[in-house]
Order: C-alpha cells, then structure tokens, then sequence
C-alpha cells in the first residue's frame, strides 16, 4: 500500500542525515571555539569587503600571521564592497559578527553606538605610532572603535591628454577659485570632441560638497547632527544646474548614467572628462584605467589660497572588532598587526589607503608604484593645509541621498531651493545624535 | 465516444502531436514565418552572444566595442578567470550543483505530495490551508530572511561527533536544502495543484475500482501524468538555485562554501577596478550547466501523452 | 467546475474521514515546513512590523508609529505608483507573448527545439549580474539603441535608463525579454492535453481554429490562471532586476525605486527594518487583495475537467 511512501520517506531521512553528517564536517566551524582553559588555541573570524586583488593580498598577511602565531587560526570571509553591509547587518541580528571586520566612516557610529563593536583600547591594541589626529578619527564618544587602516583624501584629478588636446593650461592648484575652474572647464569642453567635457559634474560628488560646506563655514554634520542648512546647498544645487546647462558639466543623462557606473567605466576612467573628483586611494585605479599620468590637484578654494581649502584627512577604512568576541585580546593583537606591523603593510602596499603608522608608511614607501608615490606626495603636501577634523557620520547619516536630489534637480523635478530643502530636511529627521 | 481509457505516457514527441502536422501550409507563410522567428530569436539572444564574445576580449575592449566581430580570441579570460580565487572556479560550481540537486529532489518529492493532497482529496481545512499556502508566496522574503537567518543560527548541528549549536547552521548548505524538503516553494505546489486538476478524475475511480489505495494512485498513476509538471519543477528549481544570490550571501560565509553566484560577485569591485572579462568567462561556464539542464530537461516536458486502447 | 466552489466542498461526503488521515500524511513535509520554517518567521516580522528594528539592537515596541508613517512618505507612495505600473503593463504583455509563442511553437515546425531553447534563454539570465552590465550596453546614453538611432538620424536620442522619463519601461523590456518562464509552463500545459479531445474533435469534423478554441484554450485555462496569479505575484515583488540595473539605487529620481527595492533599502540600508515589516505587510494585504479577486473571477472562465 504504502510502498512508495515509505520509501520516499526512507530516502528522504537518509539523504538528511547524510547531508547534516557531509556538511557539517566538511565546512568547518562558523564560530570562534569557546576558549578552552588550559589550551591557548584561538580561531578568529575576519571579515572585509574587496575585489579578487585585495582578497589574494588578504590572504597573505593571514597566512603571514598565522605563521607567527601558530595557535591562532583566521577565518577568512571576503565579500564584495556591495553585499558586504546586508551580511554583516544580518550576522549581527542573528548574533554571528565575525571577530575582526573592515569598518567604513559611514557606519562605525551606526555599530559603535550600539555596542556591537569592541572596545579596542581597552583590549589593548596598539595606538603609538600613527600620524597625528589619525587615530583619533576612529573614536566615537571617545571610544576607539576602529583603527585606521589608510588615510585618503579628496582629490581633483586632472587627465593631461583630454586637456591637451583642448589646448588648454590647467590653473594652478594652490590658488584656483570655484569660478577658475568652473571657467577653465567650459573652454575644454568647447574645444572637445561630442561626448568629451571638461569636467565630471561634481555637483553629485559628496567630498566636493563637503569641500564647498566646510569653506564657507559648515560642514556635512557636527556634534549636533547635521551640519549644513538648505540655502546653502540651494546655492551648490544652482551652480550643478547652471553648469550643466552651459556644458561644462555632461548632460543630465550622462552624468546620471555616470553616476551608476562601476569606477573603470567611468567617463573619467574612458578620457571623456578633463577634470574628475575622487578619493586619493582611487587614483591607481583610474591611471591605469585611463592609461594616463594623471595630474592630482586640490580642490579650489574661494578665496584662491589653499590654506583656504579646508580639507581634511578621511580614514578610508577602519580594523574593528565584535564586542561579543569570545576572543577579544587576541582580535586586538590582530588588529595591531594589520596597522602596525611592517611586513604586513610591505604586503597591502597602499590598496587600502596610505598607512597612517609611520613607521609602516616609511617602509612601504620604497617599493610604491608611480601612482601610489604621487598620492603619498599630495597627503604630505596638504597636511599643513588641513582644516577642521571632521565628525564622525552619526547614527541615520550614511546616505544623505545626494545623487537623488542632484537628479530631481537635473531633469527639473524640483527647483536647486526646493531639493535642498528636502534633503536637509530628510537627513534631520533620520539623524539622531 | 470513449467509456473509459487507460492512458500512457507517449514515446518521445520533441516534434508536434501527430494530429497538427501536415495540414497544408504554404510555404510562403512558412517562410515568413522563420524569418520572423529567426528575427526574434537574434534579439533574444543578442546580449547573450555580446556577452560570450567579450569574454574573449581583454577587460580593455570589452565596453568599446558594441558589436560581435572577433579580431582575435584571448582566453586568458578563461584560464585566469577559472583560478583567480581562492579555489578553482570548479569548485564553487561544484557546492552549487550539491545545492541544486537537493533542492530539486526536495522539491520534486515534496511539492507533488502536498499537491496531490489539494488537488484530489478532501479534508477539513483544506481551503484555509490552501489560502495560507498562497499567502506565504505573497510576504516579500526581506523581511522574513532575519528571522529565519536567527532560527537557523540557532538549530544544533552534528560536528565533531556530536550535536553542537555554536552557529549551527550557518555556514552549511542545510538552510538552502532542508526548506525545499518541506514543500516551502509554495509555486510548485500551486503549479502541480493545477496540473493534477487537468488529469480526468475518471482514472482515479478506474484505478479506486482496481482497489488502489491514495498512494498508489499517486505514484502509478497521477506521477507519471505530471511528467511535464515534474520537468518543469526541475528546470525551474534548477535556475532559480543556481543563479540564487541573497539567500547564498546571508548563509555562506566562507569562500570554499560559495556557489557560483556569490563566486561571480567577487570579480566585481565597484569601487576600484573590476575584472570584466574574467566575470563574464565565468558567468558563460556558470551557465553551460544551466542550459545543459534545460536541454535535457525540455524533453521531458514535451512528452505527451496519448490514449493507448478502449476499456 | 470553477476553482472556488471546488475548494468550498470540503464538507460532507461518506470517504471524509478516510480522506483526512490520508490527506494529512501527503501534507506531512508541507505542514512541517509550514510551521517550522515559513510561519514563525512571518509571525516575527508582523511583530517587528510594530518595533523599530535596527538589526544591530533588540527591537523597541513602538505600536502603530510604522503603519502611520507609511501614509505620508512620498518615497513608499511614489514606489507604490511605480511598482502598480509594473505591473499593470508588464504582466499582461509577458503573458500576451508567452501564450502566443508557445501555441506557435507547439504546433510543430523546424527548429522548435532550437527556438525553444532560444526563447528561454533570457530567462536563464535574468537576474544576473552580467544582465545589468548588457542592459546598460544596450541603453545607455551611447549605448546599442541610441547607436542605431544616431545613424538613423535621430539627434539627441533619450537617456533611456538614464532618464526618469524612461528608465521604468527599460525594466518593464526587460521583464518582457525574459518571457521565457510562462512560455515553458504554457508549454507544459499544451503538452498535457490529452489526445484525445482533438481525435474525438476531429471526428466530429472540427477545424483546426475551432479546435483551438472549443479544445485547446478551454483545457488550458488552469494553466492561464496560474500564470496569471503568480505572475502578478511575482511582480507585485519584483526586486532583482530594479536592483541590478538601477544599482540599488531605484533612480534615476526614484523612477525605477520598485515597492520591495524600497522595502530592502529601509531594512538594509537605513537600518529601519520594523518599518520595512510593516512594508511587507502592506504589500501581502495588497496582493492578497488582487489573489482573492483573481480567484472569485476565476470561477467565470476557468474551466477543471474534475
């Protein structure tokens, strides 16, 4: 009667155990192994996001560790830069943070603030040796929840072929204004093929706006929330408008499109722009995407001094750890040796960022590509230049939605006053200091 | 016209059913016809062809070039593409094929049960189940993925010789397999559900009169009918598991565990610089397996079926 | 017969207590997948709907809050409008063509497994990642499309996907393009008719128009009806391609931001996962609503041979 079902049934079971039995052995614990008295052996899971490149870097420092510390074993778990905040969002609703985890500006307060991030001075970590002011843009309340694993900073960048055979002299970069660029980008555009503009519209580019809030006095947030007021981002709105419409800037759809674009499809990555706005650790990147020596240039001022220029240094990554780690001093060890140990900088080289341990800065320095030198050359120049640290991105402030409204202000959904008011006022009410 | 009949399975029909054939068309509407079909077919497969011609390109020329003339064929795409990370891109074909096989088992086994016991049997409650089967297709799996990922993290797991939770079952393929043995892929119930409808229920009573129990109606009779049902269910489950991203992303945390959806992801940096050409020699590999499936697939589902004799 | 007055004879009937027993071991997998696997977590997400949820930190109760936001959030009213388009424009085109293809290449001809496979492969790619990067060659600003539309003299083609005049209907093609799915179900569904129907038709001296119409269309209705209802479904949920050709960012201008890619952004993204339980909710209700009307209409042209 039911022999078919029985013997489905008996199948399914057997494939169930079977499958239990075959997967749990084969993959591995997922957890760190609570640590045993007597035994010092130690797994940690460390997680980060990157590409194919980085991720075979990755794995040599790991191994590199590993051989040194032979009681400790890494657990790597690489994801890609876009996954790479569900999951580490979902492992900690579930209570299943890795050990050590890459960290971004954008959300080390989102994590710290909620305790879901170790407390890395007080596991031990070391903190000597680093630029000034570097470690400090790790803290949040005065906790260190992150070291710094590179520094960067924005850059313009300027593409000598595209600007040479427009026939035109890039300005000086310590004493341009808003308006020589805005002016020297209309005449490379004129004079360049269709499709080819002088300058990439920075009017969605979030470090240039930061660079304009902070030279007129703001800033992207303070300690009180958000830092800038809608009529001053009505006047950055108007210039993208006007800019776009006299063609210095690409049109509406293109620098939508551009907008949406992976980093080596770029119209700067392609020579289709004269000057192009950026972080410095995407410079090497982009010369080898455009083949080119491209030139890097600070941003302008508006009073035409660069002193004036207000930039700043950014951590362009942090090292973190759980809080709910069962190993806490041995992930501060590991943090260490990931910012401060000299081999492992000599192997990450400046793919993160420059290190901002000295000593490790010092010791990459030598074996730099051309590219890298040249970024090292420019955080040098601009560091007596800086202006004020900048906070933290509080809780509610990773996405200020700059791309949306700069859209609605491009197609004419919304006047530059009416978008900056709505921005203003939806990055207020998510906020929360 | 037939009191009863016994039907069964046809021999292999890939072409048409006997009856349609041959009925005179012209050649020329025959014609137009292909030319139209031809016509259609190009625009359905142009971004396909583009995409396997630019795996033999360098990453250099790939976007530049819109059209699908090869100068030259470089299959470094191919060689470094299939070693670039950390194990042989094999091998993560491999923990998609192990996913997709259980899934589908699972779902061939479990969806017919459940939709012979809505398409043939009476039971009270039957419609409330039937709802709420429905309505479990209708929440979007966002919101449900958090609290299923928190239960499965907490379910004991046989390790070292032992039942442990520590994790449990993440990092295992056991949360992508283990629903579809329960019949959660509530589309393929509903999908079996309407085809069993569309058997005459006549078979059921000759085979009832025959002295058949439920089961072996299920297995002799209604099991064979379903057989383009049944094909469908594989293809389905097949491509869906295969190319299936977020659920893979949330449960698979280390590397050797990916499947190729997850492996493909990692040639991608949007923030630095991508291997193209390397993704989309392995996105053409990925899918070799999948339209393989399907070939093998599609000819069951064209089986037809004929009387075969008078009671 | 019709589907719903099928499903409403569960009483009476002398075999309904042998039936239960039966019945109960068939839904055994289903029920305990019922239970263990689908319903608790939907229940916690109705809970959390009510909770402001950040995923980081224990939820908070904070009662209807979610709900009454909802109401006022242009974003969710806006993806509302787009996700509604969607649907109401795509599905019907899709199904349209699947139908229409399927009884094609049913009819037999040359090639029909090599057109077969040809129209399915689309779907095999459709939510992949490579699906983004060739929709973007195809219609982007210099993409394939406006190529062909500069050399025919068009001057200043439109942004396509792009602009947020047409960045929609890109999507809305590409939901098209992949009709392969239904095709194949609509396939299945016209190879199950049995023989013979058309043999005791043609008997009768039916043509083949009239067969198609009083046979084939008939027994296919079942068929018709689940494409219809799933595929609604489906799209009233339609999240990976949105995603995968907008970047997740559902622009440009929100043009293409679909209901769900709005939900996942708020839960994900903004760390606002209660009010993104609270947007599933409403969308379960909605398209519970259209199932329920689907299925009451469906007892006028659906058509059981049971």
């Amino acid at each position: 009667m039911g022999r078919l079902n029985t013997g489905v049934a008996k199948a399914a079971a057997l494939l169930l155990a079977a499958g239990l039995a075959l997967t749990g052995c084969a993959s591995g614990s997922t957890g760190s192994t609570a640590a045993k008295a007597s035994d010092a052996k130690v797994e940690l899971r460390f997680m980060w996001w990157g590409n194919d490149t980085r991720n075979a870097m990755t794995m040599k420092v790991i191994e590199a560790y590993q051989a040194a510390n032979p009681n400790v074993t890494i657990k790597p778990e690489p994801t890609d830069w876009g996954s790479y905040w569900d999951k580490l969002a979902t492992m900690t609703a579930g209570n299943n943070t890795p050990d050590v985890i890459q960290m971004d500006e954008k959300y080390i307060a989102e994590y710290g603030s909620k305790g879901v991030l170790l407390d890395l001075e007080k596991a031990g970590v070391k903190t000597d040796g680093f630029a000034p002011g570097t470690i400090d843009l790790g803290r949040v309340k005065g906790k260190l929840f992150g070291v710094n694993a590179g520094i960067n900073a924005p850059i313009v960048l300027a593409n000598p072929k595209v600007i040479s055979a427009a026939g035109a002299t890039l300005p000086d970069d310590k004493t341009w204004t808003w308006d020589q660029l805005n002016a020297f980008a209309k005449g490379v555009t004129e004079k360049s093929p269709q499709g080819t503009y002088g300058s990439q519209n920075y009017g969605a580019v979030e470090p240039m706006l930061r660079v304009y809030l902070r030279q007129n006095g703001q800033d992207e947030y303070s300690d009180a929330g958000v830092g800038f007021d809608a009529p001053l981002l009505g006047t950055w709105f108007e210039n993208m408008q006007a800019r776009t419409a006299d063609k210095t800037f690409p049109s509406a759809a293109e620098a939508t499109e551009d907008m949406g674009k992976a980093l080596d499809q770029t119209m700067a990555a392609t020579n289709k722009a004269g000057l192009f706005y950026y972080w410095s650790n995407q410079v090497s990147a982009l010369d080898k995407a455009t083949g080119q020596d491209l030139k890097l240039m600070r941003p302008p001022s508006k009073t035409g001094s660069a002193k004036d220029a207000q930039l700043w240094y950014k951590a362009s990554m942090y090292w973190s750890g759980s809080a709910k780690s069962k190993n806490a001093a041995e992930v501060a060890k590991f943090v260490s040796f990931l910012s401060s140990n000299i081999e492992a900088g000599k192997v990450m080289g400046t793919e993160r960022g420059v290190p901002a341990n000295l000593a490790v800065r010092d010791a990459v320095k030598a074996q730099l590509s051309a590219s890298d030198k040249k970024v090292v050359a420019y955080l040098d120049a601009i560091d007596a230049e800086r202006g004020k640290t900048p906070a933290i991105t509080p809780v509610g402030g990773s996405d200020i939605q700059l791309g949306r409204y700069s859209q609605d202000v491009l197609f004419n959904k919304s006047t530059p006053a009416k978008a900056a008011e709505g921005l203003v006022n939806e990055l207020k009410s998510k906020v929360k200091v | 016209m037939t009191d009863s009949a016994t039907m069964t399975p046809d021999a292999d029909l890939t072409d048409a059913p006997t009856q349609r054939r041959g009925s005179g068309t012209s050649s020329v509407r025959s014609v137009f016809k292909h030319i139209a079909l031809i016509l259609a077919s190009v625009l359905m497969i142009y971004p396909l062809l583009w995409m396997l011609v630019s795996s033999f390109r360098p990453n250099e020329l790939i976007f530049r070039e819109p059209g699908l003339i090869l100068d030259s064929i470089h299959l470094e795409n191919y060689t470094v593409g299939w070693t670039a990370l950390t194990n042989p891109f094999g091998h993560y074909m491999l923990n998609s094929a192990i996913v997709v096989l259980g899934c589908i088992f699972g779902n061939v086994v479990s969806c017919s049960l459940a939709a012979y016991a809505f398409a043939r049997l009476k039971f009270t409650f039957k419609n409330v189940f039937f709802a709420i089967m429905l309505l479990t297709i209708m929440l979007p799996s966002h919101v449900v993925i958090v609290p299923q990922y928190v239960m499965f993290s907490k379910l004991p797991i046989f390790r070292d010789g032992q039942f442990l939770i520590d994790g449990g079952w993440i990092n295992t393929f056991l949360p992508l397999i283990v629903p579809k043995l329960l019949a959660t892929d509530a589309f393929f119930v509903f999908l079996m559900v309407q085809f069993i409808r569309g058997l005459p229920k006549e078979l059921d009573e000759a085979a009832r009169i025959d002295g058949c129990g439920h089961f072996r109606i299920f297995a002799s009779i209604i099991m064979p009918l379903m057989t383009p049902a049944i094909a469908t269910t594989t293809i389905f489950t097949f491509i869906w598991t295969w190319n299936d991203f977020f659920s893979a992303l949330i449960y698979l945390t280390t590397p050797e565990n990916y499947t190729v959806s997850l492996a493909l992801r990692a040639f991608l940096d949007s923030s630095g610089a991508s291997n193209w050409g390397a993704m989309f020699a392995m996105s053409i590999v990925s899918l070799l397996p999948v339209f393989i499936a399907f070939l093998i697939g599609q000819r069951w589902l064209v089986r037809g079926i004929a009387t075969t004799g008078i009671k | 017969m019709s589907a719903l007055s099928e499903l409403s004879h569960l009483k009476g009937g002398k075999q309904e207590s042998a039936d239960n027993k039966s019945a109960y071991v068939f839904l055994l997998p289903w029920l305990l997948g019922l239970f263990i696997i689908t319903l608790g977590p939907m229940v916690a997400s109705l809970y959390l709907s009510f909770t402001d949820y950040s995923l980081l930190a224990d939820p908070e109760w904070i009662g209807l809050k979610n709900y009454q936001r909802m109401f006022t959030d242009p974003r969710l009213l806006n993806s509302l409008a787009v996700t509604f388009t969607y649907v109401f424009v795509s599905t019907p085109m899709q199904l349209a063509l699947a139908l229409g293809i399927a009884v094609l290449l049913n009819q037999g001809m040359r090639g029909l497994a090599f057109y077969r496979s040809v129209f399915y492969l689309p779907s095999l790619m459709g939510s992949s990642v490579a699906i983004a990067i060739l929709w973007r060659q195809i219609f982007g600003t210099s993409g394939l499309v406006n190529q062909f539309l500069v050399y025919l003299g068009f001057k200043n083609p439109p942004g396509w996907i792009a602009d947020p005049s047409t960045a929609l209907w890109t999507i809305i093609l590409l939901h098209v393009w992949t009709f392969g799915s239904p095709m194949i179900i609509f396939l299945a569904g016209l190879r199950q008719i049995p023989g013979m129907y058309y043999e005791a038709a043609s008997v009768d001296g039916a043509s083949k128009w009239t067969q198609f119409w009083q046979v084939t269309m008939p027994l296919l209705t079942p068929i018709i009806f689940f494409n219809l209802v799933l595929q609604i479904i489906g799209a009233f949920q339609s999240f990976t391609q949105a995603f995968v050709v907008s970047g997740g960012t559902g622009g440009p201008s929100d043009s293409t931001m679909f209901y769900t890619l709005y939900l996942y952004q708020k839960g994900f993204g903004q760390f606002e996962m209660g009010y993104a339980s609270a947007m599933a909710w409403l969308l379960l209700f909605i398209v519970g609503a259209f199932t329920a009307v689907n299925f009451f209409a469906s007892k006028y042209w659906v058509f059981y041979d049971d």
